[in-house]
């Protein structure tokens, strides 16, 4: 219709139809810009995002293996046969070790950390903690692994050497099972331990200083503001670490895992997300891959879910 | 100690506190656990073969082997990850802030049909793990023949920009209303508006989601990992997987604590000369939004 009426209007041709042809031209323009500026962003995100989400449901029903050209439909064989491998029991244990084993010490040897250098915020020195502390967390994961694999060397590595000193026999880190997932803890501590401690601070410092006087005016002690004031004020922040850390903390230790154990010794260093990358590229059981790929998705929306409900309704906001 | 008036503690003293001494001593010790691996590494990156593979404990060697540096290019093609790491870092930043800052102008100041909704679809990829598409991806890259090429890095991994671009919106949302208004009584297009005011208001946000996109698309592991499989093709975070191979050789640690520096050193330059504003963006913008 307008754009009819605009081709009336410039058959015309005289001064002022050439103006309003001008005007509608801009409108129908000016009417599509928001769509061309978001257009590239939704389109990738609709093919290398919500495309892969439906294709990976639909990949969870057939048996597959990259190259054969047709797919078989199990049904839901995928997913009812995970419990019958061992490695994915496996990797369920490792998940469920490195979440609990990491929520300590990702979520609150950070705070306490944060707490201290909240402390000593007017030494000198507070500039250059901060920098170390952050260091390692701007650094790729599998090259921090690289240096760590290093460390963990049983013959010569440093830390068997200093243990040494203790009295203490060398310790096949990487090799036995009872120490490899240890290590992928202490590299996961160490990747993010300035990254959590540094939002506690902000979150710390973000604290009106009114508050913390008044108290100080009614004869609080330093560890009473702490505890009443600036805990409940930063229930936000320890919120998102924690569910942050719980969502992701199995993602980060993949880097780790393939760099210093490829999920060995016996599977001992997988987790669900290792478990995924082994079936889908080593093994090539495309099916089963997505079908772990659905059931990781899932957990993770539910989680998210959970941290809205809870944050909402438990958080105190400053 | 007693010295002090009685009245109000004054609020910034850059003294040292006597009795702050063990929360210093407990920092300092967490400061030398989270930096002894850079140290050690730099250390075994200049140490000789004898060196490397023995019990005496020495941070500097007696015979510094810069060497080391030379033979990693030769063992393996560094140069080759060097750029590969840096051209798939550059581009990948740069598709990311083209789609971006567009797109957080368009949420933030511009209604339209679906806005809303559209965002919301946005925000909503942040809880889709980057592992739950990779097999889908995985297929569609092979199909194309991007295999072993920066496009299969860098297409498929653009649109992980939902935080950029929350972000950026929040920053855009923060200009003054009456200074997009002075624009469009000039007769600025959109776009106008969007490259002649939004965007010279907003460059310290840019610059920020470029640091944190290049030194994400820099650092990134498991991507890459399935889709650069030729020796060249490889990144440095990557690439370096090859050295692991051969760890029962003492020839091979200090080329590879050589690389291992290198390819730390440019997110550590990045971050010791913006470590102000990272440090600043994260905080405010990635939590309080």
């Amino acid at each position: 219709m307008v754009a009819t009426s605009a081709q009336h209007a410039a058959a015309q041709g005289t001064a002022t139809e050439t103006k309003k042809r001008a005007w509608t031209w801009y409108r129908i323009t000016e009417g599509m810009t928001p769509y061309l500026l978001i257009a590239p962003l939704l389109i990738l995100m609709a093919v290398f995002i919500y495309w892969p989400l439906i294709y990976s449901s639909y990949l969870s029903f057939f048996d597959w293996n990259f190259v054969r050209p047709d797919k078989i439909y199990v049904g839901l064989d995928n997913f009812t046969r995970l419990p019958d491998d061992p490695r994915f029991i496996q990797s369920l244990k490792g998940t469920a070790i490195y979440t609990f084993a990491l929520i300590p010490l990702q979520v609150l040897l950070p705070l306490g950390l944060a707490l201290l250098l909240f402390r000593t915020r007017t030494s000198r020195l507070q500039g250059a903690y901060r920098v170390l502390l952050f260091s390692p967390t701007v650094i790729a994961y599998s090259v921090a692994a690289i240096m760590w694999l290093w460390i963990f060397n049983p013959n010569y590595g440093v830390l068997n050497k200093a243990l040494s000193y203790f009295g203490v026999d060398a310790i096949r880190w990487l090799s036995d099972r009872d120490y490899a997932i240890w290590a992928i803890i202490i590299v996961a501590t160490w990747k993010t331990l300035g990254f959590h401690m540094l939002l506690y601070l902000a979150a710390m410092e973000g604290i009106p200083k009114d508050y913390i006087e008044a108290a100080q005016l009614d004869g609080a002690s330093s560890w009473q503001i702490t505890r009443s004031i600036r805990f409940p004020l930063m229930t936000p922040t320890f919120f998102f670490v924690l569910v942050t850390t719980v969502i992701s903390v199995n993602d980060d230790v993949f880097a780790a895992i393939n760099v210093l154990t490829n999920g060995g010794p016996f599977d001992s260093t997988t987790n669900i997300i290792y478990y995924l990358y082994q079936q889908g590229f080593k093994y090539f059981q495309i099916g089963a891959g997505s079908a772990v790929a659905v059931i990781v998705f899932v957990v993770t929306v539910f989680l998210t879910w959970l941290q809205f409900r809870f944050v909402e309704r438990h958080v105190h906001y400053g | 100690m007693g010295s002090q008036t009685p009245a109000v503690e004054a609020p910034r003293r850059r003294s040292f506190r006597l009795e702050d001494s063990g929360f210093h001593l407990v920092i300092i010790i967490l400061c030398a656990f989270t930096i002894f691996p850079f140290i050690w590494m730099i250390s075994t990156s200049i140490k000789a073969p004898d060196e490397v593979f023995t019990n005496d404990f020495q941070f500097i060697p007696d015979v510094p082997r810069w060497a080391n540096f030379p033979d990693a290019f030769e063992y393996f093609p560094v140069d080759r990850w060097i750029w590969n790491s840096f051209g798939i870092a550059v581009l990948t930043t740069l598709g990311k802030i083209l789609m971006s800052v567009p797109a957080a102008f368009a949420f933030a100041r511009l209604r339209f049909r679906g806005d809303k909704l559209l965002f919301a679809v946005v925000l909503a990829t942040m809880i889709v793990p980057g592992i739950v598409t990779v097999i889908p991806n995985y297929i569609f890259v092979s199909e194309r023949g991007w295999m072993n090429t920066w496009t299969g890095v860098i297409i498929p991994s653009l649109p992980a920009t939902a935080f950029y671009v929350f972000l950026l919106r929040q920053n855009v949302l923060q200009l003054p209303q009456d200074l997009l208004d002075a624009g469009r009584l000039d007769g600025a297009t959109t776009i106008r508006l969007l490259t002649d005011i939004v965007v010279p208001n907003i460059k310290p946000a840019i610059a920020v989601v470029t640091i944190l996109s290049f030194l994400g698309a820099w650092n990134q592991y498991l991507w890459p990992l399935l889709i650069l499989n030729d020796f060249e093709s490889k990144t440095l975070a990557t690439g370096m997987q090859f050295f692991t191979n051969n760890v029962e050789s003492a020839q091979m640690w200090g080329p590879m604590m050589a690389t291992a520096a290198i390819a730390t050193l440019p997110p550590l330059i990045i971050y010791a000369m913006a470590q102000k504003q990272i440090i600043s963006t994260f905080v405010t913008s990635g939590l309080k939004g």
